[in-house]
């Protein structure tokens, strides 16, 4: 029983986070940090211009 | 710094044709940073945009340009006559109104029209506007191509003028201090560099003209040599007095709804001491290839 409640609690924190990253954050965005996060890619900013001063 | 350097976070430009539309992909978050018109960053701010001014991206870099031919010779001569500014939003537009008010010209003797900074020089060559106000280097352009001339630049009229200023969205500061450090640190050192030597500049019109502008890096070279002071890359940090003034000229001409603090739309603590920073490098490698290919071929 103990063990059942345990796992279930699992699965639903599992569920909740991949649903949040699915609708809030996104999975690419998701990926794109952790490669950053791990020291595989640079991280990055893009900044908006007009060509005019 | 950037996709061309081997560390440090890499920062993309997003080039974008009119003001509008870079605001909303800076509202939406889809660009976390970018150069806008400082009034209206205040603006955005009064809406409550999360957005926040960090520093600015250059000094004066306008002037009020008429046709050559033209029998316009001072402010006063602007009466009557139709004016192009680059937005309602701009700093320009304020500019205008303040000459008009130093002037004791009253309001509406000027007609001002909104017109993209692109289109500036050529609705003066085809006589649909008789002068317009607008930043570099739409306004050498008129002057390089032989039938525009400056009637003021900025920095004789409103010394240390701002135009655009850089914004970050709010959630990126509370988030990533550290970008956005680098961020402005890096504006703060390629700024310094480009004050400091004639060569630098022109290696800079160079590359930005060729990647990054699109546009003729003859005419960058021009806006950033004549005169060497048209446009100034130093004394970058948001200063309160400077904004204050232009946010009191906003709400007198009802581009603000109201007063607004400055401490409401601008984080300064991203701001170094210039002697504390330096880019370290001479010559930009891309500008030195382009003359070395340039040799080449003349040989």
């Amino acid at each position: 029983m103990k063990r059942t409640v345990i796992l279930g609690a699992l699965l639903w924190t599992l569920l909740i986070t991949a649903a949040h990253v699915h609708l809030n954050v996104g999975w690419d965005r998701l990926a794109a940090q952790a490669r950053v996060f791990f020291g595989m890619d640079r991280e990055e900013l893009i900044v908006g211009f007009l060509p005019v001063t | 710094m950037t996709k061309h350097s081997d560390t440090g976070s890499i920062f993309r430009s997003q080039k974008f044709t009119d003001f509008p539309t870079v605001t909303e992909a800076l509202s939406a978050g889809r660009i976390g940073a970018a150069f806008i018109l400082a009034p209206l960053a205040m603006q955005l701010a009064e809406a409550g945009i999360p957005i926040r001014i960090v520093y600015l991206g250059h000094r004066d870099g306008t002037a009020i340009v008429v046709r050559k031919d033209s029998d316009i010779r001072d402010f006063g001569d602007l009466s009557g006559k139709i004016v192009a500014i680059p937005s309602r939003f701009a700093n320009q537009n304020i500019l205008i109104h303040k000459m008009m008010k130093t002037w004791n010209m009253p309001e509406g003797s000027i007609e001002l029209r909104e017109v993209p900074p692109p289109e500036h020089p050529t609705a003066l060559q085809e006589g649909s506007i008789d002068g317009y106000i607008v930043g570099e280097p739409f306004a050498a352009k008129a002057e390089v191509d032989g039938f525009g001339r400056v009637l003021y630049y900025t920095k004789d009229i409103w010394p240390e003028f701002i135009s655009c200023v850089l914004v970050v969205r709010e959630d990126l500061i509370d988030g990533n201090r550290e970008i956005v450090q680098e961020l402005v640190e890096g504006i703060a050192k390629s700024g310094k560099w480009l004050d400091e030597e004639h060569e630098h500049r022109m290696d800079a019109a160079e590359v930005a003209g060729k990647y990054y502008y699109f546009q003729d890096p003859e005419l960058l070279k021009f806006v950033l040599s004549k005169p060497v002071d048209r446009v100034k890359y130093t004394h970058l940090a948001p200063l309160k007095d400077d904004f204050d003034e232009i946010m009191e000229l906003a709400v007198e001409m009802g581009i603000l709804r109201g007063p607004i603090a400055f401490e409401e739309y601008v984080d300064d603590s991203f701001v170094k001491p210039l002697d504390q920073i330096d880019w370290g490098i001479d010559r930009l490698p891309a500008a030195v290839a382009a003359d070395g290919a340039r040799a080449g071929a003349s040989r």
